[in-house]
């Protein structure tokens, strides 16, 4: 039987969905990270598998029961939660604070028993607290307090433990306590693990198995080389990683680092075509990697416009909802005249903005490079001719560059003309 | 210096300072001969006073402590949350609309349905998206109090002179009440919701790590706290309703006692129920005593006390307690 069974779970705060049909099984004695950017659902899944915030569809199962069945007091028995961070007003003492593991293993009114001491010495041992056990909980220091509330789950004495980025708030050497510690847990004890972490490769070390969440959805599930691929990192973390992999090893997920180019060398004037915010993240790593940027032309307001004002870009501006004039084109033509590359965001067009499209047509024919983005652009024509994605066709049957992610614009660009 | 003995202690030095308290008067330290007519008057009204004076200060100190506890903060007090001051504006509509005589139940009642109002209002007034924070429930609780404060003094000008007398006997916050199916019926409903919130001594153990990890420890946050901060009401509508406005309490004792017994629910309720009493009673003592044959208030002594408290505790809330 299964630990922790997920079918087709769907949650929601409020009214926005957090969580989309997720399934998930976890077999028990399995070690399992939660993997994903912020917002992706990682966190509401634990929540869902504690009762804490019940399934607006699909099941969650323990054990084979469903969750929503089983009793508070029964249900701290069987699974304990370490929180992110653990602070209380009470002025516990660390063996009193890991005491409140056992507060539903016990009557009401009962002073602890053998049974419940035996318990905390346990937690204690395991978690090395033993000499801080009559030590003040609020005056231990940040690894200490993590270990004091893996301690607290710990004397629950469950067979599964859920952990909430044990190792956010702790510096190296506490990290890797932590996980050796949950590692001994899962080999001696069996005990079931799940974990959200941001720290991919520490997961990867760690854990048999991760799963990894993009917007409320399960993209990935598997073995640490089946799930930390470079093609799946970055459409789900949107940013360029490396992943290295070398056999007999867990593999090692590492951001790109693009080192600016050399003044004079292959800094290049770079003008770029956006609007509503398709170019604001262009603008910014375009300008980080040493370029001289321009863009244009955009609306007053429009986010892009505000991007290259924070940035200081000089941009080609027209009057805020308004169709694209002459003189914001004709600003935006001269900025492009002088530009080596032209790159083309992912921008809809519209009958407001169809003299993009002109200054690209402009720039190819003169000799520029015209990079042009082709995520879904079947569905960003809405000019009312239809003319956009034809155009945007030819443009790249005469030689524009096709690009999808950052990164093969960089590619592109070190690449000679 | 925290040691479980410690309760036991409290236990056995308990009827010291009660039996003293009945030595102890504005007439001087001597015991009255109940033989005389006199004697057994004295001997009641000191024995009134004395017990008035256990209840109301056990019930108010475990009520902060209840509070304090729900709430995550030390400063959480009945008086300071304005819960005292709803209470005393209810009790004061009962006796000048006159139904303080129609039945014993109707001065507690007044007292707590106005005191749960208070707290609701406090709540709702410092909530903002979906969380009430410590100084919005303090600001909200002021204010409230003073509102309610006024509305007393309100009604203490219009009312008649039958009521007048009523009302300001009761407001100096006086443990020298003159019924003693009040002090009955408020002592058994301190006792009775004490039993409760004793009963729920782990939970609010859990609370205090917040509602989630309560949750996850096996308690329902949500149940224990309507049911605590219920309870908490009660207990001051029934000291209010018993003697009137004395505040600071709830906020010196439970400090000292989780000092002396530890913080754990269990022990720390009782602990503080027995030093509330004999804390407030001492505190009676003193006021009947120290200018004799003049008497002081007992609330300007416990606020002479509890005001510096409050202040220091406000002033080193970082020492681990959270907003």
């Amino acid at each position: 039987m299964s630990a922790i069974e997920l079918q087709n779970v769907s949650a929601a705060y409020r009214e926005s969905d957090v969580l989309h049909a997720v399934s998930l099984t976890v077999a028990a004695g399995e070690w399992l990270a939660l993997l994903g950017p912020n917002g992706a659902g990682k966190s509401t899944l634990l929540r869902v598998i504690t009762g804490l915030l019940p399934a607006r569809a699909g099941v969650a199962l323990l054990n084979g029961r469903d969750i929503r069945a089983i009793r508070g007091t029964e249900r701290a028995r069987l699974v304990a939660v370490v929180p992110q961070e653990l602070s209380t007003p009470l002025p516990f003492t660390v063996a009193e604070l890991v005491g409140l593991g056992r507060v539903s293993a016990r009557a009401r009114l009962a002073r602890p028993g053998a049974e419940d001491r035996r318990a905390i010495e346990r937690a204690l041992a395991y978690t090395d607290l033993l000499d801080l056990r009559d030590r003040p909980f609020g005056e231990l220091s940040g690894g200490e307090k993590q270990r004091a509330a893996l301690a607290l789950a710990l004397a629950q004495e469950t067979r599964i433990l859920l952990l909430d980025e044990p190792t956010a708030h702790l510096d190296l050497n506490h990290q890797w306590e932590i996980l050796r510690l949950l590692d001994r847990l899962n080999r001696e004890c069996r005990l079931t693990i799940v974990m959200t972490s941001h720290d991919l490769n520490l997961a990867a070390e760690f854990c048999a198995r991760l799963a990894l969440f993009d917007r409320g959805r399960l993209a990935a599930l598997g073995k640490p080389a089946e799930v930390l691929r470079e093609d799946l990192l970055r459409e789900v973390y949107r940013c360029d990683v490396r992943v290295r992999q070398e056999s007999g090893r867990a593999p090692e997920v590492r951001p790109e680092r693009r080192p600016p180019p050399a003044a004079g060398t292959s800094a290049k004037k770079i003008h770029v075509l956006a609007g509503g915010g398709s170019g604001a993240e262009l603008l910014r790593l375009l300008l980080l990697t040493g370029h001289q940027v321009s863009c244009g032309p955009l609306n007053m307001g429009d986010s892009d416009a505000q991007a290259a004002a924070a940035l200081e870009i000089r941009a080609a501006l027209e009057k805020p909802f308004s169709p694209l004039g002459k003189a914001a084109l004709a600003t935006a033509r001269q900025f492009a005249g002088e530009a080596q590359v032209l790159v083309l965001a992912e921008v809809p067009f519209g009958p407001g903005n169809v003299a993009l499209l002109t200054l690209a047509e402009e720039a190819l024919a003169r000799g520029a490079r015209v990079l042009i983005n082709t995520r879904h652009l079947d569905q960003r024509d809405f000019t009312p001719q239809r003319e956009a994605l034809p155009r945007l066709r030819a443009l790249l049957d005469r030689g524009a560059v096709a690009w999808q992610h950052a990164d093969e614009i960089f590619q592109a660009l070190e690449k000679p003309a | 210096m925290r040691k479980p003995w410690m309760l036991w202690l409290l236990v056995a030095l308990a009827p010291l300072v009660l039996g003293g308290a009945l030595l102890l008067g504005s007439a001087g330290a001597l015991w009255p001969d109940p033989r005389t007519e006199l004697g057994r008057a004295l001997l009641q009204l000191r024995l009134h006073r004395v017990v008035c004076g256990f209840a109301v200060g056990a019930g108010l100190a475990v009520a902060g402590a209840v509070l304090q506890a729900l709430l995550r903060n030390p400063l959480a007090e009945p008086y300071v949350l304005g819960v005292s001051s709803g209470a005393g504006l209810g009790a004061a509509l009962v006796i000048t609309c006159g139904l303080a005589t129609t039945s014993v139940f109707a001065l507690p009642a007044g007292a707590f349905l106005f005191a749960l109002a208070t707290l609701a209002l406090v709540f709702a007034l410092a909530t903002q998206r979906g969380r009430a924070s410590i100084y919005g429930l303090l600001l909200s609780g002021v204010i409230l109090s003073a509102i309610a404060s006024s509305l007393l003094m309100l009604l203490l000008s219009l009312a008649s002179t039958e009521g007048l007398h009523g009302i300001t006997w009761w407001l100096l916050g006086n443990l020298q009440g003159d019924s003693t199916a009040t002090l009955v019926l408020g002592s058994v409903l301190i006792a009775a919701a004490g039993i409760v919130v004793w009963w729920l001594a782990r939970d609010l153990d859990a609370l205090a790590l917040g509602p989630e990890l309560a949750h996850h420890l096996g308690i329902a946050p949500a149940l224990v706290t309507a049911l605590g901060l219920g309870c908490a009401t009660l207990m001051t509508a029934a000291a209010v309703a018993m003697s009137g406005l004395i505040g600071f309490v709830g906020l010196i004792v439970p400090h000292a006692l989780r000092a002396l017994v530890g913080p754990g629910h269990r022990r720390l309720l009782p602990a503080t129920a027995l030093a509330g009493g004999c804390f407030l009673v001492l505190c009676d003592t003193f006021a009947r005593t120290a200018f004799a044959p003049l008497e002081v208030p007992v609330g300007v002594v416990t606020a002479l006390l509890g005001g510096p408290v409050f202040l220091w505790l406000l002033r080193r809330r970082a020492a681990g307690w959270v907003e």
